[in-house]
C-alpha cells in the first residue's frame, strides 16, 4: 500500500471524470489535465482511464509499503524518490520503504502520480472514481487525501525505464466565441483577444478567475443554462471565469466563449499571478487540435508497447 | 413556427433556446418531450434542461451541424403530449424548527402560517431542471402570493431535507449546504443517494406534491 505521510495543499483521486449525470446537477470532476493522466497510465501499461492522484501545489510525501512501478506527469514539482531527483514523464520503480516527496514550483501547479495497475480498493460512484470535492463522494470517501490515509495496490516487479516527451504547456488558450459575445461592443470583443489576463487567487478546480486592466463590466443577466468545463462566463464585475471540471452544471452569467477541449488542460498549470491570452479559433481548428492530441496518445501507446516487446524478446 | 434559437456552443454542445422569460406549460412539456427524444438518439453524453434552454453534449465532435438540424426538426414536430411525467409526494413538516423562516414568510406576505402552508402544499409543481447541488430540483411555479426574494444574507448551513422557497420557485435541499432560500419546512424523504444506479429521485419534468404532516403547524 501507499501511505500518505503528508497530503500537502491538495491531493485527490481523479480519473477521466463522471459523465451522464449532469441533468441531475452532478459535476464532471476528473483530472484537469487528461493528456498528462493518460500518458502516466500508458507508461505503466495501465488502461488510460485508471484513477491517478492529482497533486496541487505539491509539498506532499508518500511511502511505498510494497515494490511497484509508478509514473509522474504534469508539472515538475521537484519530485524525489528517497532523495533521488525524478524527471517528469518517466516511469520508475519503487522499492518497499521508498519515500516519494514533492516540493513545489513557481511555474507549474499540478502533477499526476499513477501506479502500475492502479489502486486496488477504490469503488466507483456513478461510473467514476473521481473525487467530487463539493458533493463529497467518489475517490476516498469524497474527501481529498489526508495525512495517514493508505491506498492499496498490487506488488509489481521492476519494469525497464522509459520516458515520454509530452506537449509543453503554453499560456495561449484557443477559444471559440460564445453565444452572448454581443453583449459587448465590437471593440471590446476584439480586446478580449488582445489582453493579458491575470489569474486571480480565488481560482480552483471549479473555475479559474481572470482579470485585466480593461473594463468589461456590464449589467446583463441571462436565464440559467447548461454550462460545462471550458465555458467562459462573464459576470457583471467584468472578470471572466473559465469553468473547470468541478463547476456547477447550469449558470446564469453571459457565455462569451468556450475554451477548446484540447487546450483546457493548460488551466491545470495556471496559478494565481500567472497570465494567459485568448486566441479565437473556429470548430475546424478545434477538431484538428483534438485529433492531434489523440494521435499523440496513440503514438505513445505504440511506442510503449514496442519498448515492452523488445525487452521480452 | 416558435421564437427559438438553436446553436452550437464550443465544439459539441447543442443548445435550443426558447427566447422568452418564462415558458408556457405547452412549451415546457415540449421541452421535456425533446429531452426524451434526445435521450433515445444515443448520441449525447449529457443532456441538461434549464429554465428556457436544453443543452445536449454530443459524444463526438465530428458533425455537430447534422445533429443541430435533427434537433431543430425534432423540436418543430414534437408533440407535448408525448411526455408522461412521474408524480412524487413529499411528506413535509412545516414550521417551528422544521421551517425556521415560516413565521417571517407569513409576516412578509401578510398571511397566516397556515395559509402559507396551504398555498405551498395545494399546488402540483414541475421539476423545471436540476442544478446547484446533485439532486437539487428547481420546482415551479410557486403561488404568486408567496413570491419573496432570497435572504439578504445566506445561511452557511442549510440542513439536508429543508423545504425552501425563493422568488417563483420552491425546492428541497438534497444535502446540507450553504443557501439563501427561505426555509419553511423539512422532509425525511431522501432525494439523492450517490450509491444508487438512479441517484436522484427527481428527474427533469417530474411532478412533485408536498403533503403537510400532522406534526407541523397544521
Amino acid at each position: 500500500m501507499l501511505t500518505i505521510l503528508k497530503s500537502g495543499i491538495q491531493a485527490c483521486i481523479q480519473d477521466l471524470g463522471r459523465e451522464g449525470f449532469r441533468h441531475l446537477g452532478v459535476s464532471q470532476s476528473g483530472v484537469l489535465d487528461p493528456l498528462a493522466a493518460k500518458s502516466a497510465n500508458i507508461l505503466l501499461n495501465n488502461q488510460q482511464e485508471t484513477p491517478v492522484i492529482e497533486i496541487t501545489v505539491g509539498l506532499c510525501q508518500f511511502k511505498f509499503e510494497k515494490p511497484t512501478n509508478f509514473a509522474i506527469t504534469g508539472a515538475d514539482l521537484g519530485a524525489k524518490l528517497s532523495g533521488q531527483q525524478l524527471a517528469v514523464g518517466w516511469r520508475y520503480h519503487a522499492n518497499q520503504g521508498d519515500t516519494l516527496t514533492f516540493a513545489t514550483s513557481k511555474t507549474g501547479l499540478r502533477a499526476y502520480l499513477a501506479i502500475q495497475n492502479g489502486f486496488s480498493k477504490l469503488s466507483p460512484v456513478m461510473n467514476s472514481y473521481s473525487t467530487d470535492l463539493q458533493a463529497e463522494f467518489g475517490g476516498t470517501n469524497g474527501k481529498p487525501l489526508n495525512d495517514g490515509d493508505v491506498l492499496e495496490y498490487e506488488t509489481n516487479t521492476a519494469l525497464s525505464s522509459i520516458g515520454a516527451a509530452l506537449p509543453e504547456y503554453t499560456d495561449t488558450i484557443r477559444v471559440i466565441v460564445g453565444p452572448h459575445i454581443d453583449i459587448m461592443s465590437k471593440d471590446k470583443q476584439q480586446s478580449l483577444f488582445e489582453q493579458n489576463w491575470g489569474v486571480l487567487p480565488q481560482s480552483n478546480r471549479m473555475g479559474v478567475r481572470l482579470s485585466s486592466k480593461t473594463d468589461f463590466t456590464h449589467n446583463i443577466s441571462i436565464a440559467s443554462q447548461g454550462v460545462c468545463p471550458g465555458t467562459v462566463q462573464l459576470p457583471p464585475n467584468g472578470d471572466p471565469i473559465v469553468l473547470l471540471n468541478d463547476s456547477q452544471t447550469t449558470g446564469g452569467y453571459p457565455i462569451i466563449g468556450q475554451v477548446i477541449e484540447a487546450d483546457l488542460r493548460q488551466f491545470s498549470q495556471l496559478g494565481a499571478g500567472q497570465t494567459c491570452k485568448f486566441l479565437a479559433v473556429d470548430r475546424t481548428q478545434a477538431l484538428q487540435a483534438k485529433t492531434q492530441q489523440l494521435q499523440h496518445i496513440a503514438q505513445l501507446e505504440i511506442a510503449v508497447q514496442h519498448h515492452n516487446k523488445k525487452k521480452h524478446d | 413556427m416558435t421564437n427559438n434559437k438553436i446553436y452550437i456552443l464550443g465544439e459539441r454542445a447543442l443548445v435550443l433556446e426558447i427566447t422568452q422569460g418564462t415558458l408556457s406549460q405547452e412549451q415546457q412539456s415540449k421541452l421535456f418531450a425533446l429531452h426524451a427524444w434526445m435521450r433515445e438518439q444515443k448520441a449525447f453524453i449529457d443532456i441538461v434542461p434549464a429554465k428556457t434552454t436544453i443543452t445536449g453534449y454530443l459524444m463526438h465532435s465530428q458533425d455537430p451541424e447534422y445533429w443541430l438540424d435533427k434537433m431543430q426538426d425534432a423540436w418543430q414536430n414534437i408533440k407535448p403530449e408525448s411526455y408522461a411525467p412521474t408524480v412524487h409526494t413529499i411528506l413535509t413538516h412545516y414550521g417551528k424548527h422544521f421551517g425556521p423562516d415560516l413565521e417571517s414568510v407569513a409576516s412578509l406576505t401578510g398571511l397566516s402560517q397556515s395559509q402559507v402552508v396551504e398555498l405551498h402544499s395545494q399546488c402540483r409543481y414541475q421539476v423545471k431542471f436540476l442544478g446547484f447541488l446533485p439532486g437539487f430540483a428547481y420546482l415551479g411555479e410557486l403561488s404568486s402570493e408567496l413570491h419573496l426574494p432570497r435572504l439578504d444574507s445566506p445561511r452557511t448551513h442549510v440542513p439536508k431535507g429543508s423545504v425552501a422557497i425563493a422568488q417563483d420557485l420552491t425546492a428541497v435541499y438534497p444535502s446540507e449546504s450553504p443557501g439563501g432560500w427561505r426555509l419553511i419546512g423539512h422532509t425525511d424523504t431522501v432525494l439523492f443517494n450517490h450509491n444508487l444506479d438512479s441517484p436522484s429521485i427527481l428527474q427533469p419534468g417530474d411532478v412533485v406534491k408536498f403533503i403537510p404532516s400532522t406534526e407541523g403547524i397544521c
